[in-house]
């Protein structure tokens, strides 16, 4: 079970994305929990994910993410802002896979 | 198929001006490390990515504008959300940076 938790404003945005990723997920037979927060509920959230994804509207929250991100021990980073304006939940699919490392 | 296409817009939308937030807010602490040059260099990128942003939501304003009605999304007002916002960090972050000048003189 991959566990790939998305931040961004309110947590509305990537929602989409979110059904998006789950889809491609299905369609690739990998069994994945994904879920959308708001950035102020992602710190929280990280102590039971694999892996944080950003939305490119929270680009520069990165540094404070990073700081619990090594805290619980996970890899982060930005959505491409390409992949993400397309919702190309199979882009970022394979992104968070990538950083999981596997 | 509508919704589809203001999702898309949204989308587009909120990539870019939010790209153009991030940046901005990054100008704004290079700015207080006393990276000025830095913080130019953001605040130009961040102008790209808005100057995106906003044709994107001009082609929505000019199909309304042209009687073609756009249906209400929750999503595309969340994307004007981002515009604005972004609208008006940009501006307050510009008069910021020149007083973090006036403080580094």
């Amino acid at each position: 079970m991959k566990r790939i938790l998305l931040a961004c404003s309110a947590g509305m945005s990537t929602s989409l994305l979110v059904s998006k990723m789950e889809e491609a997920a299905k369609a690739k037979g990998i069994d994945a929990e994904i879920w959308a927060v708001a950035q102020d509920k992602a710190p929280e959230e990280m102590k039971r994910a694999d892996v944080l994804l950003i939305g490119p509207q929270m680009r520069f929250m990165k540094k404070k993410f990073a700081v619990t991100a090594e805290e619980v021990g996970i890899p982060l980073d930005v959505i491409d802002p390409v992949a993400y304006g397309r919702i190309d939940g199979q882009a970022v699919l394979d992104k968070a896979l990538k950083l999981i490392g596997d | 198929m509508i919704n589809e296409s203001i999702d898309r817009i949204a989308f587009q939308m909120i990539s870019n001006v939010g790209s153009a937030k991030s940046l901005v807010m990054e100008a704004l602490y290079a700015a207080k490390e006393g990276n000025f040059t830095l913080a130019e260099e953001k605040l130009a990128q961040a102008k790209e990515y808005f100057v995106e942003g906003h044709k994107v939501h001009a082609t929505l304003i000019q199909k309304e504008a042209a009687g073609d009605k756009v249906d209400f999304s929750l999503l595309f007002m969340h994307a004007e959300d981002q515009l604005i916002s972004t609208e008006t960090i940009n501006e307050l972050v510009k008069e910021m940076i020149e007083l973090y000048k006036r403080i580094d003189n």
